[in-house]
């Protein structure tokens, strides 16, 4: 088998060896569960068959809680046990290196936003059928999920790999995450330049098109950018522990 | 170079900032030698070991493994190598077969060919017990060998082995000497270690670094001889002299002993009995048993033990290694047994950690 894979493999494996997989994907259901229904009345006040909340919950959960947690270890872990220089020097290239331990997060990540699809299922397609749904804003909102989760995990996975410990890697990754998504709604309070600058790298308002049904370039794009950055200065700062 | 030279380092140079970890090495290794790669901690065995498996890259000089340079197809070095980093890391969260498999899948090797050589190594390594345990349940002894398994699942030919012994119980020890013998017959294996009764016991050659160059290469037989002194043990009672006189000082009965013409230095060795005990060495080739008995005689001290021995490997080593930062902290290198091993092995560690990680930081440290 391609070695990316195997790497890709074993680190998603690793997940569900410990309880960590099980921990992150209960938890953030039942936060997502309560979140939905009951925060403000939830899905019953809005009185639409609409998913729309569940798009704003989820990725606000993913850059709070999920990705810091899940890709906190990814590296950091990796070199402060001295696994890595095993790893390394099996015959692999970095690049597979990072790529799988890349997919290997990215897949429980993804596995988490799969299992919300039990959301439009359950609720308008059977058993229960609560209105018309329209399904359009659903799939492009989970086209969005897909692109915005790429790039979340590539940042964490970059901040893992230059911070020293699991525990540092997950506050900047929850830092850093969180500023991007807020940071849309701070730019609402403010005006001028620092104003359009937040804005324009808000992952919310990134997010906004997506929940619409609308699917822009610009923001495929922008999160395709993201996720490239990310993995090429996580591939250098592995490098470059040859030369430090 | 011939086509037998397996490992060949030609002045390889490593800094970490204003730090020279590396100056200027260079050894070759040939074809099923197993060689003992030996320094005190910090003199640069790992990073030669790491830039051999590609993990550094050198900062000037060349390192080829079976004629290709590490430089221009590390993929094809590392196929070539196995290689057993320090304390063995492994995944702690996996099972040990799986672990192998792991390591089996990225090597390519396919279904059969691992099956065909896990086999092999649970025999040789001795894993049958332990394969379908977790690793974080392993002692470190399992650990260990887990570790060597890893190293020989694709049957190399060539086999790096970052202190292997570190860190284990007396019987484990013997265990994995036992397996890495058993494991160069066929194979040559480049073994680091600061533990000297284990290269003597599985090794032909040693090369000796110290603060980062090589200052001893040959076959043990040739290190021996090679500072050339005799050695001396001198036990002397502490509390009662010979007839009524009183019992020496240390000090005077160092002073006495490096007196004695023909004497070099002296050393006080650790015991627990109320005794004093001297290691004192002499020039090469000679015999100063009569004269240290006459010196006891003549001042009236009770000398319990008078013993000649040819030059200890210990001693060539401590002869060699001198001066070194390791030897200032006052670390005995010769007592097995002792806590310091351990101490130092930790500390060798977290150096080694450091320079891995930032230059500035292990900077800092030498210089603390």
């Amino acid at each position: 088998m391609n070695t990316l894979l195997t790497i890709a493999k074993r680190e998603f494996r690793a997940y569900f060896d410990s309880p960590l997989a099980y921990v992150v994907i209960c938890l953030s259901f039942f936060g997502l569960g309560l979140m939905f229904f009951m925060y403000q009345g939830g899905y019953w006040q809005i009185d639409r068959a609409t998913l729309q909340p569940l798009f704003e919950f989820i990725p606000a959960g993913l850059a709070m809680l999920v990705v810091p947690v899940v890709t906190m270890r990814l590296m950091a872990e990796e070199r402060r046990s001295g696994t890595l220089e095993m790893l390394i020097t099996l015959p692999v290239k970095d690049s597979d290196v990072i790529m799988g331990k890349y997919l290997g997060a990215l897949g429980l990540v993804l596995t988490v936003i799969g299992a919300s699809l039990a959301y439009p299922i359950l609720m308008f397609k059977f058993p229960w059928t609560l209105g018309p749904m329209d399904m359009g804003p659903v799939i492009s909102g989970y086209v969005g999920l897909l692109l915005y989760s790429a790039a979340a995990v590539a940042v964490g996975l970059l901040i893992s790999s230059l911070a020293d410990s699991q525990a540092v890697s997950f506050f900047i990754t929850f830092f850093v995450l969180g500023a991007f998504w807020f940071s849309g709604s701070m730019a609402d309070q403010m005006d001028g330049t620092l104003a359009n600058v937040l804005h324009y790298v808000s992952f919310q308002s990134r997010m906004t098109g997506f929940m619409r049904g609308l699917i822009d370039t610009r923001d495929v794009v922008f999160f395709l950018s993201i996720t490239i950055l990310a993995l090429v200065v996580s591939f250098r700062s592995l490098e470059r522990r040859k030369w430090a | 170079m011939t086509a037998d030279v397996m490992i060949q380092a030609s002045d390889l140079t490593k800094r970490f900032g204003s730090v020279r970890a590396l100056d200027k090495i260079s050894f070759e290794v040939e074809k099923g030698e197993v060689v003992g790669f030996l320094g005190p901690n910090g003199a640069g065995k790992s990073t030669t070991m790491r830039i051999l498996t590609c993990f550094l890259a050198p900062t000037s000089g060349t390192a080829k493994v079976r004629g290709i340079d590490v430089f221009d197809d590390p993929l094809e070095v590392r196929r070539n190598l196995g290689y057993l980093p320090q304390r063995a890391p492994l995944y702690t969260d996996m099972v040990v077969r799986d672990y192998l498999k792991f390591v089996a899948d990225v090597r390519g090797l396919d279904a059969a060919a691992f099956r065909k050589s896990l086999e092999s190594i649970i025999e040789v390594c001795g894993l049958a017990q332990v394969l379908d345990k977790d690793i974080s349940a392993l002692s470190h002894g399992f650990r260990q060998r887990v570790g060597l398994g890893q190293a020989l699942l694709h049957n190399p030919q060539i086999l790096v082995l970052d202190e292997p012994t570190a860190d284990l119980d007396p019987n484990e020890k013997a265990e994995v000497i036992r397996y890495i013998k058993e494991i160069g017959k066929d194979r040559t294996v480049l073994l680091s270690t600061h533990n000297l009764s284990e290269v003597e016991e599985a090794c032909a050659r040693a090369i000796i670094v110290s603060k980062g160059k090589v200052v001893a290469d040959g076959p043990l037989e040739e290190i021996r001889a090679k500072t050339g002194s005799v050695r001396y043990l001198v036990t002397v009672d502490e509390k009662t002299g010979l007839s009524g006189k009183s019992a020496p000082r240390i000090s005077e009965l160092r002073e006495a002993l490096e007196g004695i013409r023909g004497a070099l230095r002296s050393r006080e060795l650790p015991t627990d009995e109320s005794v004093h005990k001297i290691e004192v060495s002499g020039e090469k080739d000679s015999d100063l048993r009569a004269e240290i008995f006459q010196l006891m005689v003549a001042q009236g001290w009770l000398m319990l033990e008078l013993r000649r021995d040819a030059q200890s490997l210990d001693a060539v080593f401590r002869d060699l290694t001198r001066g070194d930062e390791a030897m200032d902290r006052g670390l005995a290198w010769n007592d097995e047994s002792d806590d310091g091993d351990d101490e130092a092995a930790d500390r060798d560690d977290q150096d080694d950690e450091d320079e891995g990680d930032d230059a500035e930081e292990s900077e800092e440290k030498k210089d603390a």
